[in-house]
């Protein structure tokens, strides 16, 4: 489909139970000029992707039928299609658990349309350049290339180790989105240190002492306690 | 002296006790079999049935006899129990059919009579003890040679011991007490024309019993107890009614030794005590040596005896025996103390060193009852045993002592020319005495004595010495032997004796440490159970209501839980050791409250163990009166934590219930209003209005969501299993965050955020503290002026992480401050607006106060506004050393 993708609207489906929900998301999307399909429940959904396919999907954590997390993991068996889950804000646990199931980030009910605009963007820009994401970072005085292994702040070069470099290029390649803290774990230091969330948190502090950031006003690595980090969009 | 309050208030008590809940007993008291105890009894129930009374035999003896069978006749018979023993049918009181009938007088003849083995109860006086406990009256019968107190008496006076006895403590249950009597010639014309009936193996020696002047003398005694057990109630009725003018009861104190004469000395002392109206106790003293195990017995009976008769027990240690008698009775307020005529030691005597002579002079303001009982009579005419002569151990002492003494000698006088070695000699008999007992020091003096004459003393190598100097060195010796040896066994005695007494107060010290960590029941019995089984050396199982606590694996036969159930309903000791049930491996015990049973222990020993020893015996009773009240605090605190937690919860549902209708409809109101507005008139209205409409909208929404969310998180707290998932997190980073959601809302706020440099990271669960960290700023958001900033300052205090964040707003009265956070005063004004706080701080507090930290309001800096501050106990990291290392 990625052909396409410069005539043909990004096509997304969103499966929601709530027939209110899904006429908010239909029209607001298609008013920012996205092809919408609707599904009202998981069976209905996976069949849709199936036969129409999509270039986004949005997906609620609380279905009827097969809840989020199945259906999520029965796509995730055939399909590298960016999905959004929509949660409830208690559930930390969950979002976390959905990201590391492979969603690929998620919006709080209730929600403003802006938000879940911003996210959808992301998600189909990051889409249309590589699977492995954004390779370039710039926003105007951080600009991070992945391809050149160059980190620079205003022009000047950020000397970064090893970690700290694996650690921001992770975020980089999701920018935009959660990265959840086993994944930065598992990604950064291996499959063995995913308990080992304290290394993150001394880790992140480094990165953004470097990088002049402040956690209790971000500007480019803001913290979702007990989700993740996440990498600021310019 | 009026009588003292205790007093009135226990006779009083007793007196209801008796009334309301139990049954109560009339005896029908005989000197001699034959008098017609069992007649008058049914004569009295078919007066009692004429009146309309509901009076059932439970067991009455005819013995074949035509006038006794006529009366039982027309009285309604539950019927007994056929029991085999030994090939024999034989026939017992059915207890369990009694107490299902359950009418409200039973006849029972024969109070001392003897269970066939197998039976619930050895004795029948058990039997009746149920029935009372249960609630029935009991009419019963029994001669007066068969009271317990009066044994000895009748042994005096008749010659013939009686074995069934029946302890007093039963006639503290008595309503009435009817003496049945017939002078001896009749009574032994009655015996002539066979009217007696008597049980055939006993009757010759029963006819021996029946001679005119023990007749007498037996007739005698039982008028004097009637009338006793009639003054005792008579006087306890007094007491009950306020009546003055029965003198302050003073304590009778029994001392006995469990040298023969014990049991003799504790009925002697209950009619002593009894004659008096006074409470009495039995002690012994041990001077810290184990007793022999015939003395200890002898000592267990006398106990178990005395308890029986309603006696305390006291085992004192201390090395003195008066002196400690002397403080002990001191301490009970004691006026008479019985002891036994003690052993005639010539130069004891003549030293004034007797029991009873020292008794004499130190005790002075004592009535001292000395007995001469029988067997000391004997004793005394036997002669005192021979002196203990030195053991094996002893001699071995001694030797090894004699020997290293002229070695030493030897050597100093070769090596250093020392001429008197008499010194060396000393020592080593002190080392002796010191370290062993006196007879080891004897035997040493003597040995020394011959080694030092025979190797040191010219003329060498003969047991010739010049007069003078042999008699001044062996008396030289030996007085060191005896006074170092005495000096060094009283040491000893005292030090052992201290042991013993610390033992328990460790014991039961540690006991009571365990239990004062116990917080619930479940942990009270742990504790209990894990105390007993280490101190006792047995299994324990325990029981308070359904809360059960035993080793695992531990079952209980069916005879075990017929025990327990035992002990339970009727509050008395079951199971081994005792006379109920005693086939069970399990000695239970009853957990008693001052109303109730509340719980049964058991203690299983090992099976070759013997009967707890008085000693061991009241430490059970110590430690389960320990166990008993730490499981009663226990139950009561869950008690009130239970009908406090049902009332708040009550509370808070009708709070909960007025709130979510307001909280939830004003919004929607809003909300449904605004939107029909637009959906109506959104041609006909400005530009300007339909935004201010869908403002509205947007933030009623946003409204409702973070009420619904407090909602949320409460319920979330309100059960218990609030369960931390703790992770690292940066204070930055919680601020962040909260400061981020805030924007997203209230894009107008002005935050100054001031945060001391070098914040450890927090070992809590993050999204709880964001949660509460965002509620309380945007507490402070929603009353702070426009333009006005809300600071968010955090830290380091003291090992806590301390986050305030002040606002300039219009403050809080001092009075009200600490309400704020009370869960009902927040949801009953509800999240109106700006005037209340809503639930967030509420729901801050529980959040902050899961993780060990609190929060409080304050008045703002400077005097504006308010000032909430939350204070985080700090957890380090422990282990981050390797995190960015590459």
């Amino acid at each position: 489909m990625s052909n396409d993708a410069a005539s043909a609207p990004p096509r997304i489906l969103v499966i929601d139970d709530e027939p209110q929900l899904r006429r908010l998301l239909d029209i607001s999307l298609r008013a920012q000029g996205y092809d919408v399909v609707s599904a009202e429940n998981g069976r209905e959904g996976l069949e849709r992707l199936a036969r129409h396919g999509a270039d986004l999907v949005v997906l609620d954590i609380g279905l009827p039928d097969l809840d989020g997390h199945h259906v999520l993991a029965r796509l995730r068996e055939w399909s590298q299609v960016p999905v959004i889950m929509l949660t409830v804000r208690a559930g930390e646990a969950e979002k976390v658990a959905a990201l590391d199931a492979g969603a690929n980030d998620y919006v709080t009910k209730p929600f403003g349309t802006q938000e879940l605009m911003a996210r959808v963007r992301v998600l189909l820009r990051q889409k249309a350049q590589t699977t492995t994401g954004d390779t370039l970072h710039d926003d105007g005085r951080l600009r991070v290339d992945l391809d050149k292994r160059e980190v620079t702040l205003d022009g000047q070069a950020v000397v970064l180790t090893r970690k700290e470099y694996a650690l921001l290029a992770l975020l980089v390649r999701h920018a935009g989105r959660v990265v959840t803290l086993p994944q930065i774990l598992r990604e950064v230091w291996g499959a063995t240190h995913v308990e080992d969330t304290h290394y993150v948190r001394i880790l992140v502090a480094k990165l953004r002492q470097k990088l002049g950031d402040d956690a209790a006003m971000p500007t480019y690595i803001a913290t979702e306690p007990g989700v993740g980090l996440r990498l600021l969009a310019p | 002296m009026t009588p003292d309050r205790d007093a009135q208030a226990d006779a009083l008590l007793a007196d209801q006790r008796r009334g309301e809940e139990r049954g109560r007993l009339t005896v029908f008291l005989g000197a001699a079999p034959g008098v017609g105890k069992t007649y008058a009894m049914l004569s009295r129930a078919r007066e009692l049935r004429r009146q309309g009374q509901d009076a059932a035999v439970a067991i009455v003896e005819t013995h074949g006899r035509g006038e006794t069978a006529a009366l039982v006749e027309g009285l309604e018979i539950v019927p007994r129990r056929r029991v085999e023993y030994q090939g024999r049918m034989l026939e017992e009181l059915d207890l369990d059919a009694v107490l299902a009938r359950r009418p409200r007088i039973a006849l029972v003849d024969e109070l001392a009579h003897r269970n066939v083995p197998g039976s619930r109860h050895e004795r029948r006086w058990q039997d009746v003890m149920e029935l009372l406990d249960a609630g029935i009256d009991v009419h019963t019968t029994v001669n007066i040679q068969h009271l317990e107190s009066l044994n000895d008496v009748v042994h005096r006076i008749t010659g013939i011991r009686v074995g069934e006895t029946v302890p007093d403590i039963v006639f503290d249950r008595l309503r009435d007490i009817r003496l049945v009597d017939l002078p001896p010639r009749e009574l032994i014309e009655r015996l002539h024309q066979g009217k007696v009936y008597l049980p055939e193996q006993a009757e010759r020696a029963l006819h021996a019993f029946f001679s005119p002047s023990n007749l007498a003398a037996l007739r005698e005694l039982a008028m004097q107890t009637a009338t006793d057990l009639v003054d005792d109630d008579v006087r306890e009725a007094h007491t009950a009614r306020g009546v003055p003018g029965i003198a302050l009861r003073r304590r009778v104190v029994v001392a006995i030794d469990g040298l023969g004469s014990s049991e003799y000395l504790v009925r002697a002392g209950r009619r002593i005590a009894e004659r008096r109206d006074a409470p009495w106790s039995v002690v012994t003293v041990q001077s810290g040596r184990p007793a022999e195990a015939t003395r200890q017995a002898e000592l267990d009976r006398a106990f178990a005896l005395a308890r029986n008769l309603g006696a305390d027990t006291t085992v004192l240690h201390a090395a003195h025996v008066a002196d400690a008698l002397l403080d002990h009775a001191e301490r009970d307020g004691a006026s008479t103390l019985v002891v036994g005529r003690t052993r005639e030691r010539p130069f004891a005597r003549m030293f004034n060193r007797t029991l009873t002579q020292r008794l004499l002079q130190r005790g002075a303001h004592y009535e001292l009852v000395i007995i001469s009982s029988p067997h000391a009579r004997a004793r005394s005419r036997r002669g005192a045993p021979p002196p203990a002569w030195p053991g094996r151990r002893d001699a071995l002492w001694a030797a090894l002592a004699t020997f290293a003494a002229t070695t030493a000698s030897w050597s100093a006088q070769r090596g250093f020319g020392l001429d008197d070695v008499s010194m060396i000699f000393l020592v080593a008999v002190v080392l002796v005495a010191a370290r062993t007992g006196m007879a080891a020091a004897v035997a040493t003096a003597v040995l020394c004595f011959g080694s030092y004459t025979y190797f040191f003393i010219d003329p060498r190598f003969t047991f010739q010495i010049g007069a003078h100097r042999g008699v001044v060195t062996v008396l030289l010796f030996l007085a060191t032997a005896l006074v170092a040896g005495r000096l060094a066994s009283r040491l000893r005695q005292q030090v052992l004796a201290l042991k013993a007494a610390n033992a328990h107060a460790t014991v039961l010290q540690a006991l009571g440490q365990r239990l004062g960590t116990a917080a619930d029941l479940g942990q009270v019995l742990q504790a209990g159970r894990a105390s007993l089984e280490r101190h006792l050396d047995a299994d324990a199982w325990l029981r308070v209501a359904d809360t059960e606590d035993h080793a695992e694996g531990t079952t209980l036969d069916a005879i075990d839980i017929a025990a327990v159930d035992w002990v339970r309903t009727h509050g008395q000791p079951a199971g081994r050791f005792t006379d109920t049930l005693s086939a069970s491996a399990w000695w239970f015990l009853p957990l008693r409250d001052e109303r109730s049973v509340i719980g049964v222990v058991g203690l299983r020993f090992a099976p070759e163990a013997g009967r707890p020893v008085p000693e061991q015996h009241r430490l059970v009773e110590a430690m389960i009166d320990d166990v008993s009240q730490a499981a009663q605090r226990a139950r009561l605190v869950a008690d009130l934590e239970r009908a406090r937690v049902g009332n708040e919860t009550e509370r808070l549902r009708s709070a909960l219930l007025s709130s979510v209708s307001h909280d939830l409809r004003s919004p929607l109101a809003a909300m449904v209003g605004s939107a029909s507005s637009l959906a109506g008139y959104a041609d006909a209205m400005g530009a300007e209005d339909r935004k201010a409409l869908l403002d509205t909208i947007l933030q009623e929404g946003d409204r409702l969501d973070r009420y619904i969310q407090n909602l949320l998180d409460m319920t979330r707290l309100g059960h218990e299993g609030l369960s931390l998932r703790r992770d690292w997190i940066g204070v930055d980073e919680l601020v962040g965050s909260a400061v981020r959601r805030l924007h997203r809302y209230m894009p107008d706020s002005v935050l100054g955020i001031d945060l001391a440099p070098g914040l450890p990271p927090l070992w809590v669960h993050p999204a709880l503290v964001e949660q509460a960290l965002f509620n309380v700023i945007e507490n402070a958001a929603k009353f702070s002026p426009p333009g006005e900033p809300v600071d968010v300052r955090a830290r380091l205090d003291d090992g806590s992480l301390v986050l305030e964040v002040a606002d300039r707003g219009p403050g809080i009265p001092s009075d009200e401050r600490h309400r704020i956070f009370d869960m009902f005063y927040t949801v009953e004004r509800g999240d109106r607006g700006r005037k209340g706080t809503g639930l967030g701080l509420t729901i801050a507090q529980g959040m902050i106060g899961a993780h060990g930290g609190s929060v409080q309001a304050l008045a703002g800096r400077d005097g504006r506004g308010t000032l909430i501050r939350m204070t985080l106990p700090l957890m380090r990291p422990d282990t981050a050393s390797h995190a960015t290392e590459d």
